[in-house]
């Protein structure tokens, strides 16, 4: 288990992610946002790749190649001098530690791998054992704030009481590398934490709670009807427990919750009166960042105009 | 069976061995300590799988099926119902991992030539990210999301790059000093060989596919050889 005084406040590479890229980059502007004013040392690099996570989960990416591209990122985290990587989203986390375990205690791999960089003169790429430690170099943006929650309560600026909300913690945090979870990866309370700090109505249990969102990778598009079965259970589970936010960690869990309520509003004839943010825009905004200009809420597909002047 | 072109990778992810067991594992997809020969058929993963919830998938079964080296799983349709949400991973007792079991099953029937049409949308998303060092949503993917959902989102992609700006963020691309570092890499690693084989691969299906029809009588599995 890892420990809330493990959580590092400098040395931060914040990873860039495709999805918040390309769906929701409000979550990487409320990340930043959020941590100049937590005194975070963090940087951002222009020639960071992303982890190929969507690809390896596609089964189209192999372990080797994906691993390669991680070893391209961790000489670039490392060159820069920030050696935390810290991601927004629980995919690109989790690809990253099992890269980093096995560069470290897979020799062939490691040297497969050295020998690609050493031919094509990337010597500066080339990956020395243990020069990261899958444990200690990997957090997610939640656990950041989690070190942070007495700084964010005291500069939250925004009256959340009686605003219910619930956790989604995503399952590629907290259910592929489960010894390193802060907590008990049975019933992860990162998210609950940080909401709370600002004085917010937190949801403790819910029926489904640790349901998958229902992406599945393929699944959206293979197996569509399914994947929205399973969507549309943990909504109706939300809808049951009264919420009017759901908190997020990864994007993909954003898109399937976000994107696909008004289809499933639509398909299954129900109705939701919920709205969705990223753990990153909702600290983002208690500490005074623009709706629009820094959140980017206008990028989502559930409109957030009514909740917003809700809040006082 | 898939050629030297592939075998590059095949030979990490599926390393060559007499059984289904031993081929889970040695492959890189799965963990070193994977409990696979210690599973006791509990059924702990199946209780909180949510395929098995939702479709007649059964993580149980599969592995059941695997440690008895019944090949023929891996032409099962069923296989290409998990989520990869590592419930199972988690959930298991004996730590084993029905995800990655199956995860290595379908690069296993992948390279038989079996459930191309599962992940053949994909297929340019390795030139995009080697391009852009970013992924983006493969096209065919895309169609569906402009099906499903409102003109607000897709006004929303046509504007990315403002809405970006907007945010004070820097281009989606990134910078890599002139040297393709990403294309070389992948280039190595015998990724793009494996993605051309591939595609060749679904092309002669689809061809063999429509003669069969053709004369009545279509095919699943399509072997070159
Ligand atoms: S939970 Fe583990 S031990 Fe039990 S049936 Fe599933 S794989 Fe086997
Ligand atoms: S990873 Fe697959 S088998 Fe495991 S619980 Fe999720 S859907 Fe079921």
């Amino acid at each position: 288990m890892k420990h809330i005084e493990q959580i590092p406040n400098k040395g931060i590479l914040l990873f860039k992610t495709c999805m918040v890229s390309n769906e929701y980059p409000g979550i990487e502007s409320s990340s930043t946002y959020a941590f100049d004013r937590l005194d975070i040392d963090y940087f951002v690099s222009d020639e960071q790749s992303c982890c190929t996570g969507l690809g390896f989960y596609f089964d189209l990416f192999d372990q080797l190649s994906t691993t390669a591209i991680a070893a391209r990122n961790f000489a670039i985290a490392k060159k820069n001098g920030y050696p935390n990587i810290t991601t927004m989203c629980s995919t690109c986390y989790a690809i990253n530690k099992k890269a980093c375990s096995l560069l470290n205690k897979n020799e062939e791999v490691r040297t497969k791998i050295n020998s690609i960089f050493k031919q094509a003169g990337f010597d500066d790429l080339i990956y020395e054992q243990n020069s990261l430690d899958q444990v200690d170099n990997f957090y997610h943006v939640v656990e950041i704030f989690l070190g942070k929650t007495k700084r964010i309560g005291a500069l939250n600026r925004i009256d959340f009481s009686g605003v219910r909300v619930a956790a989604h913690h995503a399952c590629h945090y907290y259910k592929i590398h489960y010894d390193d979870v802060i907590g008990n990866p049975e019933n992860p309370q990162l998210i609950d934490t940080v909401a709370k700090s600002c004085g917010t109505d937190v949801v403790e249990w819910y029926e489904d709670r640790t349901l998958t969102c229902g992406a599945g990778f393929s699944q959206r598009h293979i197996n569509r009807e399914t994947s929205l079965k399973v969507t549309h259970a943990k909504l109706e589970s939300l809808k049951s427990a009264g919420i009017d936010l759901m908190l997020h960690m990864c994007p993909n869990c954003q898109i399937q919750y976000d994107r696909y309520q008004p289809v499933i509003e639509k398909e299954f004839g129900t109705k939701y009166d919920f709205v969705h943010m990223h753990i990153s825009q909702f600290v983002a905004l208690a500490l005074g960042a623009d709706p629009d200009k820094v959140c980017g809420f206008g990028t989502h597909s559930v409109r957030l105009d009514d909740f917003l002047n809700s809040l006082k | 069976m898939i050629e030297e072109a592939t075998e590059k990778i095949s030979g990490y992810e599926i390393p060559e061995c007499e059984t289904l067991v031993e081929i889970v594992k040695k492959s890189l997809r799965t963990s070193d300590n994977i409990g696979i020969d210690r599973c006791m058929q509990c059924g702990a993963c199946t209780a909180s799988c949510p395929a098995a919830r939702f479709t007649d998938y059964n993580p149980r079964q599969v592995v059941k099926r695997v440690m008895e080296n019944d090949f023929s799983v891996i032409e099962d349709k069923i296989i290409w119902n998990c989520f990869y949400c590592y419930t199972c991973h988690l959930r298991c007792p004996r730590n084993n991992s029905p995800s990655q079991v199956v995860q290595v099953l379908r690069q296993l029937s992948i390279n038989e030539g079996i459930g191309l049409d599962k992940i053949d949308m994909l297929f340019e998303y390795g030139n995009v990210f080697a391009e852009m060092g970013v992924s983006t949503l493969p096209p065919l993917y895309l169609q569906q999301m402009k099906n499903d959902f409102d003109k607000r989102w897709f006004e929303f992609k046509k504007n990315l790059d403002a809405v970006r700006s907007e945010l004070e963020l820097g281009p989606i691309k990134i910078r890599e000093n002139g040297h393709h570092e990403i294309r070389i890499i992948l280039e190595e690693t015998g990724f793009f060989e494996r993605i051309e084989r591939l595609k060749k691969w679904q092309t002669q299906k689809r061809i063999q596919n429509k003669v069969a029809r053709e004369m009545g009588n279509e095919t699943y599995r399509t072997n070159p050889e």
